[in-house]
């Protein structure tokens, strides 16, 4: 309980430090404005909102106040999207796909501004969860983690990317492995990280210093965006808002248990490396369809898988930074972002980051989230207009951001090369349906996990048992080893046939 | 997945790729085998095979190809190859393919010819124009003319001025904004009763003119091009004009 204490204390006084400075409200009121308009226009998505802003902001304004826009805009751009299911039936990002399946139908029963409301204060008090998970989490999983040595790492960062690739892929699980390596394959372009040997620079001197983060999420994330957004000629009614935004106290007490189990569930995904805000709508949104007592309901029009959803993504947030902050793996691809922001102002995450910033972190996601449900209350109607802009509008203007973006953070052109380049490629791995985020894990940790494999062996002096001897190591491997074997045929007739001896 | 047509289309896409990344993969365990596996390293040190800066990259490249002929396989009993040549298994109708071109010529001839070269707030208008008149609607003939407009400046742009010492010359900034003049009188010309149309010169200006000055004067960040023909002009009355004002 002490410890619980101290750490609202030490909360407390980062809360009082943002809430003197006016800077932070400029940052905080901009940011969450933007992040709910990226989040409402469908074809940006919140990891977009991030990285352009990281390529904004991140090394030429101090971090304290980056981290007021780019988180301020996580969680903006995470409770936008669900404008556009509501009203559209077009997910604003993929985390709020879960979102329309009863978002739509309710606002084609006349239900709008109460689905609007209630997903306001469902995204806002998921968002509290998440964070005060992470406010006590995080420091339990440092503790631990200051036991952390090389082999451990290296599978940790191993596990990361088998998980992602597991989980993002929306056709074949393979595809996500694919994606994963080619990610961990652009890592090992330059020099490697013990011996400095050049790999894979085909003699071009700016390949010396490998990919750049920033770059490759922008080409990752934002081009094929635009590409895809570019392809398609707008289609879709908006739907009239109807009824009162403001969400009636009865209702909000009523689905409260609802609410709490689905902020458990996102912060739980978002806790789990890699995986994101989508998942863990639609991880949420199938628990609440089974032990729900109107769980045939769910899209159909319930509220209560509404707020399933809604609470889930948003309380994701929290969770996908504990992995971040404790370890230096990102859970979600918005947190892979946040990851580029940290690298580019030389701030390493995982067991010795400056335990100031981890307080920081919670307090600006408390104000960035009663900014949101403020802004989602109160003017909602604004981003309901900018909801009617085309694509093809706002798209063109991305692309100039994206450049400019990608531009500033390396000061470079090849910066931009390689951006087109990874775009390019990113598009055709999504046509052909290659889950995107494992690429990028792959590239953020690739790094990591060449350097602490081989520390590892160094250390062991060749022995392989050092990821087997210690029993951290055991466990990763055996995850690892237990995530791969678990796709094959025969371990999935076997599960099959255990689930129904059983359950 | 929505229906057995859309498998049947990712498959025959699956066997195209598992062969790309096969060939792929093999290049790279190639280009891994120069790296010294045994013994001194280039860099001096004296390495040990579990030191060696091949170890990882050989196990990246040697899962892929693994993977790939996994999902070689996979695509093949789905029916993938027998569909690998047909319209059905490449996915993509002549529009299709038609969008994606137009769209690839005008961000190459963006990113590859004209941001480099040309003044940012004069190509940007460019591409935002045609972006704008070329996809909203979807017509066919915009696509391409929009497309040849943006495709042609950069090409000029990286034929008169390919070396890096001549990115600073201005012979191609009047080139990109005649072509820019050019383009939205056709734009304004194809759609009169258009009110997004007109705006839309306007926009192209405003959007690269606020990002550019914000991020050079408000973010202190670095901009592309910083002799280009315009940015050049804001830049030098900003700091002998405007910035002596509050600097005093």
């Amino acid at each position: 309980m002490e410890f619980v204490f101290s750490q609202l204390a030490g909360f407390g006084v980062a809360m009082v430090d943002l809430v003197v400075d006016p800077l932070t409200y400029i940052y905080l009121i901009t940011s969450v404005f933007l992040g709910i308009t990226f989040g409402a226009l469908p074809g940006l998505t919140a990891t977009l909102a991030v990285t352009i802003l990281t390529g904004f902001f991140s090394n030429k304004i101090p971090l304290d106040y980056s981290l007021i826009a780019l988180l301020g805009a996580y969680v903006g751009a995470i409770y936008g999207g669900s404008y556009p299911s509501i009203l559209l039936n077009i997910p604003g990002t993929a985390a709020s796909a879960a979102t329309a399946m009863d978002g739509y139908p309710l606002a084609k029963a006349g239900r709008g501004g109460e689905a609007l409301g209630m997903t306001t204060t469902a995204s806002f008090i998921g968002t509290i969860i998440g964070t005060f998970a992470l406010l006590i989490f995080v420091w339990l999983l440092l503790l631990v983690s200051k036991n952390i040595a090389s082999p451990e790492k290296a599978l940790l960062a191993l596990f990361g990317i088998l998980l992602s690739g597991t989980l993002m892929s929306e056709d074949l699980v393979i595809k996500g492995w694919i994606a994963g390596l080619v990610g961990l394959a652009m890592a090992m372009v330059g020099l490697d990280p013990l011996l400095s040997e050049p790999r894979y620079t085909f003699g071009w001197s700016y390949m010396l210093s490998g990919f750049q983060v920033v770059p490759v999420l922008m080409g990752a994330f934002a081009i094929p965006q635009i590409i895809e957004g570019m392809r398609h000629i707008e289609a879709g009614k908006l739907l009239e808002l109807k009824g009162s935004i403001v969400p009636n106290l009865k209702t909000v007490k009523r689905y409260l248990p609802t609410i709490g189990r689905s902020g458990v569930i996102g912060t739980g995904v978002g806790a789990l490396p890699g995986v994101g805000e989508d998942v863990a709508g639609w991880v949420s949104y199938g628990v609440g369809k089974t032990v729900s007592k109107e769980g045939d309901q769910f899209g159909k029009g319930s509220l209560e898988g509404l707020l399933s959803s809604e609470t889930a993504n948003n309380a994701c947030i929290g969770g996908a930074l504990i992995p971040l902050l404790v370890l230096g793996i990102p859970g979600s691809p918005p947190a892979a972002a946040l990851m580029g922001a940290f690298k580019i102002n030389n701030i390493i995450p995982g067991p010795t980051i400056d335990p100031a910033i981890i307080l920081r972190v919670v307090a600006i996601l408390v104000l960035a989230s009663l900014t949101m449900f403020i802004m989602g209350l109160f003017t909602a109607k604004i981003f309901i207009k900018i909801l009617r802009i085309p694509q093809t509008i706002f798209l063109p203007i991305v692309m100039v951001l994206t450049t400019i973006g990608s531009f500033s953070v390396g000061g470079g052109i090849n910066d931009l090369y390689l951006m087109l380049g990874v775009g390019l490629v990113a598009f055709f791995m999504n046509l052909m349906r290659y889950p995107i985020a494992p690429l990028v894990i792959g590239v953020i940790l690739g790094g990591m996990f060449d350097e602490t494999f081989r520390r590892s062996l160094l250390i062991s002096d060749g022995d392989m048992s050092v990821f087997i001897s210690r029993p951290g190591a055991a466990i990763l491997l055996t995850l690892n080893i237990a995530l791969i074997l678990a796709q094959f045929p025969a371990a999935k007739r076997s599960f099959t046939w255990m689930k129904g001896k059983f359950v | 997945m929505d229906n057995s047509d859309d498998i049947t289309v990712l498959r025959a896409r699956d066997f195209w790729s598992a062969i790309g990344l096969f060939f792929l993969s093999l290049f790279f365990l190639w280009k891994t085998s120069q790296i010294p596996l045994f013994g001194a390293n280039r860099a001096g040190v004296s390495a040990d095979w579990f030191n060696s800066a091949a170890l990882v990259p050989l196990g990246i490249f040697g899962g892929m190809l693994v993977l790939s002929i996994v999902l070689f396989v996979i695509a093949i009993k789905a029916g993938g190859a027998q569909h690998a040549l047909s319209s059905i298994g490449l996915g993509w109708d002549k529009n299709e393919a038609l969008r994606f071109t137009t769209i690839a010529a005008i961000l190459t001839g963006y990113i590859v010819g004209l941001v480099p070269r040309v003044d940012f707030i004069i190509s940007s208008a460019l591409l935002i124009t045609a972006l704008i008149y070329g996809y909203r609607g979807g017509h066919r003939d915009r696509m391409v003319t929009s497309s040849l407009f943006v495709f042609a400046a950069g090409l000029y742009a990286f034929v008169t001025h390919l070396p890096q010492s001549q990115w600073k010359a201005h012979g191609d900034d009047w080139v990109v904004l005649l072509l820019w003049i050019g383009l939205v009188l056709v734009s304004l010309a194809k759609s009169k009763s258009d009110k997004v149309a007109r705006l839309v010169p306007l926009l192209s200006v405003l959007a690269p003119f606020i990002l550019v000055c914000a991020m050079a004067f408000g973010f202190r960040q670095n901009v592309p091009n910083r002799t280009g023909l315009i940015f050049s002009q804001i830049e030098y009355n900003y700091y002998v004009n405007l910035k002596p004002l509050w600097s005093r």
